[in-house]
Formats: structure tokens, sequence, C-alpha cells
């Protein structure tokens, strides 16, 4: 038996598609700017010279860095209702994948803020830069330099954990593609242009973050 | 913009490239003019393979043991009774209800028994056996939820209250919501556990879910279940095969009618009492006109 090919009842759907496409794209790009958020706090942190500090830093990318994520959306929408805390569904989503992706942004701006040369730390110091005033001025910006290219790495791979939002029934590109598949059986169809549509969101974003490599450069 | 461009060209290239493959993969087959018939070829392997699923009480699970049981996997004894005499030549494959059509398409499986609805849309794609159940759609509550029941759940929206009806993705999921509780939005997940998860949980006011499923879950666990005590849409339940194949289609169809109406009718019964429940004994065949035609 050969296989007939119909698209005409996937792009028929399109505009279902590109919406859930949107609400993929906004669900990242706001849980990665928390995540990001938390990375950098814990990234310092990791790095200080209090051991509590990094003891803490430390465990929070142990235990969220290796749950998987699925186990962790399931835990804050089903889970934490039973001590009273509910969230809604996407905020439950959000609300984990910014703690997933703080622990693997903690380990990516670590190991910027370590490649920093000391002499620079120090000539901050030597200028009379007070601790925030170094930490602002001189390892911040030579930190994102420095973690740009793997930066970019992580947010194309977090912002395809995405689709594990549809897990808890939020509309998303993934959601909306297995329920047209559900629907329709074209399913061979329909993850083909599901696929097209992710790798063109993906290449999008690392166009967009490869401009900025290139603009903060060294000459 | 050039670099973009070259990007997405390679992209475009690369799926069109998996594209080729699942439809040369279909050509090859076309071409293999002697192939034998699939019951030729079960009956060469000496093992039956069925695609079901895990997740969906009473139909298939899997027990502490980690071995697939359920009402479906009952039938899919029966068959490999048929076929070789003996119950336990038979391999499960776990599948999602999405996979149910394309692993029958790809040959992944010889048959699905996995509470398949016999619909029209279905049958366009893939061959049906006779029905061997036919089910309903309840709407399943918490024991300990704000609904007691199916009258909680109507005068709670007749106020004014927005309802969520947990239900499984697929086609009808949100007609089938609509005509439960006319209002309720619908929370569609992608397995049965999940359905009962946001149930439990609270996420939902309600699942929709089978009503032989509701039966087993409010008797089995009545600390966290409860039946709302509604249920309809009836729908029947048939076997997937693969279609072109009618050889292997009338088998079942022969195994599937005499488990339920002839000599082998002691095997579904003794399915039927163990996952439906001794109340509902399906008596031995009558002699005479055939129960079907009666």
């Amino acid at each position: 038996m050969r296989y007939h090919w119909n698209f005409g009842t996937v792009f028929s759907q399109m505009d279902a598609l590109l919406e859930g496409l949107v609400v993929g794209l906004v669900l990242a790009v706001v849980s990665l700017l928390i995540g990001m958020l938390i990375g950098l706090v814990l990234a310092f942190m990791s790095t200080s010279k209090s051991k509590a500090l990094r003891i803490v830093a430390k465990w929070y990318v142990t235990v969220l860095r290796n749950t998987p994520l699925l186990v962790l959306i399931y835990i804050v929408y089903f889970g934490l209702p039973d001590i009273k805390i509910s969230l809604g569904k996407e905020e439950s989503f959000v609300f984990a994948l910014a703690i997933y992706a703080g622990a693997y942004m903690t380990e990516v701006f670590r190991a910027g803020l370590e490649a920093i040369p000391k002499g620079l730390i120090e000539a901050g110091q030597a200028i009379g830069l007070k601790r925030l005033q170094i930490r602002l001025y001189i390892q911040l910006p030579i930190m994102f330099r420095n973690v740009l290219p793997s930066l970019g790495n992580y947010l194309i791979s977090l912002f395809k954990d995405s689709s594990l939002a549809s897990a808890i029934t939020i509309a998303e590109l993934t959601y909306i593609a297995r329920k047209i598949s559900t629907i329709t059986f074209r399913v061979f169809e329909v993850w083909i242009v599901t696929a097209i549509m992710y790798v063109i969101a993906c290449y999008l974003i690392a166009f967009i973050l490869r401009r900025l490599e290139r603009r903060f450069a060294l000459p | 913009m050039k670099k973009m461009a070259q990007g997405a060209l390679v992209a475009v290239m690369i799926i069109g490239m998996m594209f080729c493959l699942v439809s040369c993969g279909d050509e090859k087959k076309d071409t293999a003019a002697k192939k034998p018939s699939k019951l030729q070829e079960v009956l060469n392997r000496g093992r039956l393979i069925v695609g079901t699923g895990s997740t969906n009480v009473p139909w298939h699970m899997k027990n502490d043991k980690g071995e697939y049981e359920g009402f479906d996997i009952e039938m899919g004894r029966i068959l490999a009774q048929a076929l070789f005499g003996d119950p336990s030549k038979v391999e499960f494959v776990e599948q999602s209800g999405d996979q149910r059509i394309p692993n029958l398409l790809a040959d992944k499986v010889d048959v699905c028994f996995q509470f398949m609805t016999i619909t029209p849309l279905r049958a366009q794609l893939i061959a049906f056996t006779v029905p061997y159940y036919t089910e309903g759609i309840g709407l399943i509550l918490a024991t300990n939820g704000k609904y007691k029941s199916y009258d909680d759940l109507i005068a709670a929206r007749d106020g004014g209250a927005s309802l969520t009806v947990a239900i499984l993705q697929n086609a009808d999921a949100a007609t089938n919501v609509q005509n439960l509780l006319k209002g309720a939005k619908d929370d569609q997940y992608e397995n049965q556990g999940l359905v009962y998860q946001a149930v439990t949980s609270g996420r939902a006011d309600a699942g929709a879910v089978d009503l032989s499923s509701i039966k087993w879950l409010a008797n089995s666990q009545p600390d966290l279940y409860r039946d709302s005590g509604f249920g309809l849409i009836p729908q029947n339940y048939g076997a997937g095969v693969k279609p072109d194949e009618q050889e292997w289609l009338n088998f079942i169809n022969t195994v599937l009618v005499d488990c339920m109406t002839g000599s082998t009718y002691e095997l579904y019964n003794q399915a039927y009492i163990k996952w439906f429940g001794e109340d509902e004994t399906i008596t031995m065949p009558p002699y005479g006109k055939p129960r079907i035609y009666r």
C-alpha cells in the first residue's frame, strides 16, 4: 500500500499552528528571561567566597539539572495544588521551565565568570572601583561576551522544550499539532509541517544570537 | 540575509530527505509482488504483535510485575490462542492513541487492540474488525472534590461556575465534552493517566472517560474516584488492521465472532467477568439461530 500524501488538511489549519508557535515562543522567552536572572544570581553565588552560598548554588544545579523537565512540570502543575499553591497552566509551565533553565544558565554563566582573567578584576580594584561596580562594569560585560555562543545553544534547546507544555494542555505548537493529527489522522503531514516550523523558529533564534555575537565580538 | 536564506535552504533539504525516506520505503513494499499474506507472515513468525497501551483501566495496563493485562490484552491472547494454540505467543507493543493508525500502516504491529472506536473517518484509513465491546462515555469525579454527582455539576454550571472537563485528546474530544456537559471547557490530555491526575488534583472538575473505566475505578479505588452517574454516546470498539489485508481481517473477524457467540465463548466470558465484573456475566450462547441475528 502506498501512502497518499495530503498536506491540504494541514495547511487549512495553518492559523492554529502559527498561533501555537507564538504561544510557545512567548512562554519560552518569558521563562528563559527569568531563568537567566536565576542563573546570573546563582552563578555569582557559586563563584563567591562564602562556602554556604556555593553549596546552595551547587545543590540547586545538581537537583534541577538532573530532573527531567516533564517531571518538574507535572510536580508544579499537579503536585503543588496539594500544598494549596495553585498556579494557572501557563504560570506553572513558566515556573517549571524557568527554574530548570536557571540551573543550566548557572553553569553557563559560571564558566563565563571563571574565564575572566584575574588581572582585570585587580585592575578594577586598583583604580578604586567598589565590588558592585567591578561586577557591573567589568565582570558582567566580559562574561556575556564569553558565554554568548554556548548561551545560544542552550536557548535553542530550551525553546524546543516548550513543546512539553502540551502535557498540561497548553495550546502551543506541539499541542495543536497533536490535536490536528488526532482529528485528521494526517500524522506524517502534520509533524513534517510542525518540524519545519520548529526549524525555522530555532534558526531565527540562532540568527539573532549570531548577530549579537558578531556585534559584541572583540575587533 | 544571504546566510539566513542558505540556512533555510539546508533545513528544507533535510526535511525533503526525510520525506523521501518515508515515500521510498513505501515504494519498495509496493514492488514486492510475491509478499506472503499477513496471516501467513504471522504464522511463520510464530508470534503475534499487538499494538496496545498501558494507561487505561480496565482495558490495557501493566501490573506490579510489569506484565500487560486488561480486556484488550485478553483479546490479543484469544487471537494468539486461535493462531498458535498458545495464548502466550503474543508480543504487546506500547503505543499512544495517536500512534494506533500510523503503526498499523507502517507494519509495526499486526493488529491493534486499544479500545479503538469504530468511526467512518478512521475506516477510510484502516480496516476495522467486528466490534468486541460497546462502550459509553461518562463523567468521573474525585471523591473528595467539590462536586458529588452529575446534578451538582449541572447546578454549578447553571449557577455560573466555569467548569473544566479533562479528556483524552482525540478526534471527538471537544464534541464529547459538550455533549456531556454543555458549556464546560475541555482540557485535552495526551494520555488517560493524566486525565485521572487532573481529576484527583482538582485541575479539572470532572473527567470524561469510558463508562467501563469509571465503573472499574469507582469500585477499586472508592477513596479517590466517584461515578457521577451520567453517561452517553455509545461507541463500538473494534480491532484495527492494515487495509488491503483481507485474509487477515477475515481471520480475526472469525476469531472474534466465535469467541462472542460460538465454541470459544468461554474465553470471552472469562475475560469479560474478570475485567467488567461478575454482575454482567454473559451467558452461554443459545442454541438455534445464532445470537447475533436474533
